[in-house]
């Protein structure tokens, strides 16, 4: 059958200038009627496809072929290279093509050499193309034009369709400049390749120019770095040799599309960007206002709320005194809040002049730091179940109504600093824009910002305590106060019950000594309460116990059988290890993601930790909910899990992008758009399904 | 073991989404064959296995079987020992997908050579394996590693002899039966794109 085409098609050919394929038809289209010895023409070859066919740009992409003409010319003529007008990018998105559907013309300059004599020449050439819809086919055609020589070049009727076709040519002009990075090294055979170019816009793409060695595949991502600039992510997958040091293309933005060549650097272009100003940061004190803000929210997230408990009875004691004692007592409190915060600040700076990234809740991917605040939140309760006191006079107490005096300046100020160590696993609404802001800055603002959360932190117990007659609506202090200071010691139970599942994490089987360490210290501060604090006789002899069982709980249980100061190595794929019939994970990767994307389906990335109290609340509620992963599945939803438990330097690269420092952040990719739809801090499933609707529409 | 399990699961789909690795074992999978046998990768243990994602209705395929010259190298193959299956991704609906009593004709008319046709129309092999093009080939080791993903030859046309190519895929068996390591193990797949469900 094909062959009785092409034969057909020949024979057309011999007949018309215009040649007939089975789907498309080829034109030659010629700019002059007559042109001078020595011109350029321009020519033409006008393919025109029926509806839903195409034919390919001269980098088919994952498949198709270029189209081609070969001429057949009198003497004295020359042909040029074909100027390809910018293509589309074709679906599927895994197998990406560049192309033309409807119609396009292929420009050729001709060069008329300067002793052709006036006459009348015939110009023809072979067109072949592959033409493709739910199939292939492969076409060629004979086309064929007139081109009189005289003494003057006279335009023809058709040179206007090819001045507005030329406009369509992407340009190539020495003062373009483009850079190219390495986002990093790799062992595999795909690696990601970031561009970005003056001009370049949200919906700017790069078109690659066809290679044999390596293939730049067809899914882009535009991302911001934390300086505001526009980034371009593409993907490359190795085929042979070595990586390329070069790259040519065309960069399409919204101010046009400029091909070039350029040289691939080895530096990510944020890493270049540096502490440059940026244009669209925000301002300062929007920021500061933002920080103030959140930590003022952070009072009443999850992970603050055992400490409330813990400052609400601080006030009912305070409520008693004077009311100059107690507005001190506020201010501490505020500084132990502070001091806190800044020894926070210095340590996020002290890690970005290391040269590492830095984030926020890091240090709860620290198992040392994990069995230090066990530890201490365990004290704690032991100390409000009244099991020991803490005694910085010397002296025991033993009456409810001297609480007070008890719980005094260093009480106050270590409040504030356990409110601070437990408040850095949540990040509030407000709370990561300033941070994801703060964290890319210099160190003055960074102390500034994190000095606005501590004072948002502890704003309204200085308001309080400059009002005591606001706490009118609490009862007298009395016997109460010591119930209801055992009830509260729960909280920190629980608690301790949440670090002590983050450790786990870090220690597998061997956690069970540090349970044990934590019961040997209890027993410890009871004998320490029962026989020294509050016994009459043999106090020594109880301090010698006390003394060695605390050594014996560190030397046997922490040192020797917990190993605390050697940790596991981190496990990776910790928080994908889900129900069976829960949502699918996949690890997140910069190149998983861009892999999911290129299936063209909506691509959902959960940023998460254990540590991440805020993560775990929205995942119960609204992420692993029966609503939520219904809509998954009919949406056909990607689902990819970035585990920042360990802190690993590939996601906070990423967070930064997002101008974030810290999780939760979920991100849900349309699978046409370039950016995805970033879902706010606190969710309910709601948000989430209606922005997974708006993806998949 | 639960965890052990999902984590089992987990690697499953991430295979399962994206590409196969050079030097990484091929994931297994389970057909039908035209004439409705079942067919394991696993039931070719020890054999070196070669994957053609093929489409009766692409022309690049049609070339290669239209000048003869896969029929050739896959006769030429299996008198090594060597296991040729043709995986047909195409769906359903598409123009170009043949039932199993039309490709079992296609079969005899064009003496494939190969040692089975599996009918893939849910496009679940190519998946499994990334099947881009076609003919997107692959090359599996006796070891059950993948040793070749890639194109046919360096001839990415629906014209020209194949017979004088620079075959990938002959090369890569010749090094694999001579016990060296397979000189060139990936290149750019070229064809027509598979048309999958969907």
């Amino acid at each position: 059958m094909r062959p009785i085409i092409s034969i057909l098609i020949f024979l057309c050919a011999m007949t018309d200038q215009s040649v007939r394929a089975s789907h498309t038809t080829a034109t030659l289209v010629l700019g002059v009627e007559s042109a001078t010895p020595g011109a350029t023409v321009l020519a033409g070859v006008y393919l025109k496809m029926e509806s839903g066919w195409h034919t390919y740009w001269k980098n088919a992409g994952s498949a198709g072929q270029a189209t081609e003409i070969k001429w057949t010319l009198p003497e004295g003529i020359t042909a040029g290279e074909i100027q390809w007008p910018l293509p589309k990018k074709l679906p599927p998105v895994d197998v990406t093509t560049y192309g033309y559907e409807d119609e396009v013309m292929l420009l050729v300059p001709l060069t008329l050499d300067k002793t052709l004599a006036p006459g009348s020449l015939n110009i023809s050439a072979k067109v072949s193309w592959l033409e493709c819809k739910d199939t292939c086919i492969p076409a060629s055609a004979e086309i064929q034009g007139t081109l009189n020589i005289g003494t003057e070049t006279k335009a023809s009727a058709t040179a206007k369709q090819l001045a507005v076709w030329q406009t369509n040519i992407p340009v190539s002009k020495d003062g373009f400049s483009a850079q190219a990075f390495w986002e990093k090294p790799t062992n595999g055979d795909t690696r990601i390749l970031d561009f970005k170019w003056s001009g370049i816009s949200e919906d700017a793409d790069f078109f690659p120019a066809a290679n044999d060695n390596f293939e730049v595949q067809g899914g882009t991502e535009i991302f911001s770095t934390p300086t505001g600039e526009v980034c371009l992510r593409k993907l490359v997958k190795k085929f042979s040799g070595d990586w390329p040091r070069e790259i040519s293309g065309v960069f399409v933005a919204a101010d046009g599309a400029h091909e070039a060549k350029i040289v691939i650097g080895n530096l990510p272009p944020t890493a270049t960007a540096g502490s440059v100003s940026p244009q669209k940061a925000q301002p300062l004190w929007r920021m500061l206002i933002y920080a103030f803000i959140g930590g003022l929210i952070l009072n009443i997230m999850p992970c603050v709320l055992p400490v409330i408990a813990l400052k609400i009875l601080g006030f009912v004691n305070e409520s008693r005194s004077n009311p100059r004692h107690v507005r001190v007592l506020g201010l501490v409190y505020a500084l132990g809040v502070l001091v806190s915060f800044l020894a926070l600040a210095a340590v996020v700076i002290g890690v970005k002049a290391a040269g590492h990234k830095a984030g926020w809740g890091m240090q709860f991917g620290n198992p040392v730091f994990l069995v230090c605040l066990v530890t201490l939140v365990t004290l704690v309760a032991m100390n409000l179940f009244g099991i020991f006191e803490v005694t910085l006079g010397g002296r025991a107490l033993d009456s409810a109504g001297e609480l007070s005096s008890k719980h005094g300046i260093p009480g106050a100020f270590f409040n504030g600093v356990l409110a601070t160590a437990l408040a850095t696993p949540c990040t509030a609404p407000f709370l990561s824009i300033a941070l994801g802001f703060a964290f890319a800055q210099n160190a003055a603002v960074i102390l500034l910002v994190f000095a606005a959360v501590a004072a948002g932190l502890a704003s309204p117990y200085v308001l309080l305590s400059w009002n005591p007659a606001w706490l009118k609506f609490l009862p007298k202090p009395g016997a109460w106060m010591e119930k209801f200071k055992m009830a509260m010691a729960f909280p920190m139970l629980l608690t301790v019950v949440w670090l002590f599942n983050l450790a786990a994490e870090n220690y597998g089987d061997r956690v069970l000594w540090l349970g044990v360490f934590l019961v040997m210290l209890a027993f410890a501060m009871w004998i320490f309460g029962e026989f020294v604090q509050r016994g009459r006789k043999h106090q020594f002899f109880a301090r010698l116990t006390v003394l060695a069982l605390l050594i014996a709980a560190y030397a046997f249980a922490l040192e020797s059988e917990l190993h605390w100061r050697e940790p596991l190595a981190p496990r990776k794929t910790n928080n994908l290890a889900h129900d069976i019939d829960g949502i699918a994970w996949l690890p997140w990767s910069p190149e998983a993601l861009i892999q999911a994307r290129a299936t063209g389906r909506p691509v959902l990335v959960d940023f998460t930790a254990d540590w991440c109290l805020t993560c775990q609340v929205n995942k119960r509620t609204s992420i692993e909910t029966a609503s939520v992963r219904d809509k998954i599945k009919s949406l056909n939803v990607v689902t990819l899990l970035a585990d920042y438990t360990h802190f690993p330097d590939s996601i906070t690269t990423e967070l930064n992008r997002f101008n974030r420092a810290g999780v939760p952040l979920v991100l849900i990719y349309p699978p046409q758009n370039k950016t995805p739809i970033v879902l706010p801090e606190v969710l309910t499933p709601n948000i989430v399904l209606s922005a997974l609707d708006r993806a998949a529409n | 073991m639960k965890k052990l399990f999902a984590l089992l699961a987990a690697t499953v789909l991430t295979t399962a989404a994206f590409a196969v690795e050079i030097g990484k074992p091929a994931p297994d999978f389970t057909g039908t064959d035209i004439t409705g046998k079942t067919i394991h990768l696993s039931d070719f243990k020890g054999k070196i296995v070669i994957l053609e994602s093929y489409n009766a209705q692409c022309p690049f395929c049609q070339h290669h079987y239209g000048t003869g010259a896969m029929q050739a190298l896959q006769t030429d193959l299996a008198a090594k020992g060597i296991v040729w299956l043709v995986v047909d991704s195409v769906n359903k609906k598409n123009f170009g997908y043949l039932a199993p009593e039309a490709a079992q004709k296609l079969w005899t008319e064009q003496k494939f050579a190969a040692t089975a046709w599996i009918d893939d129309n849910a496009g679940t092999i190519g998946h499994l394996y990334g099947m881009k093009t076609t003919p997107h080939m692959f090359v599996i080791a006796a070891d059950g590693t993948l040793a070749y993903d890639g194109a046919m030859d360096n001839n990415p046309k629906p014209f020209g002899d194949p017979r004088t190519a620079k075959n990938y895929v002959s090369a890569a068996v010749d090094e694999l039966l001579a016990g060296k390591t397979v000189t060139v193990s990936a290149t750019k797949p070229y064809g027509c794109s598979v048309h999958y469900a969907n």
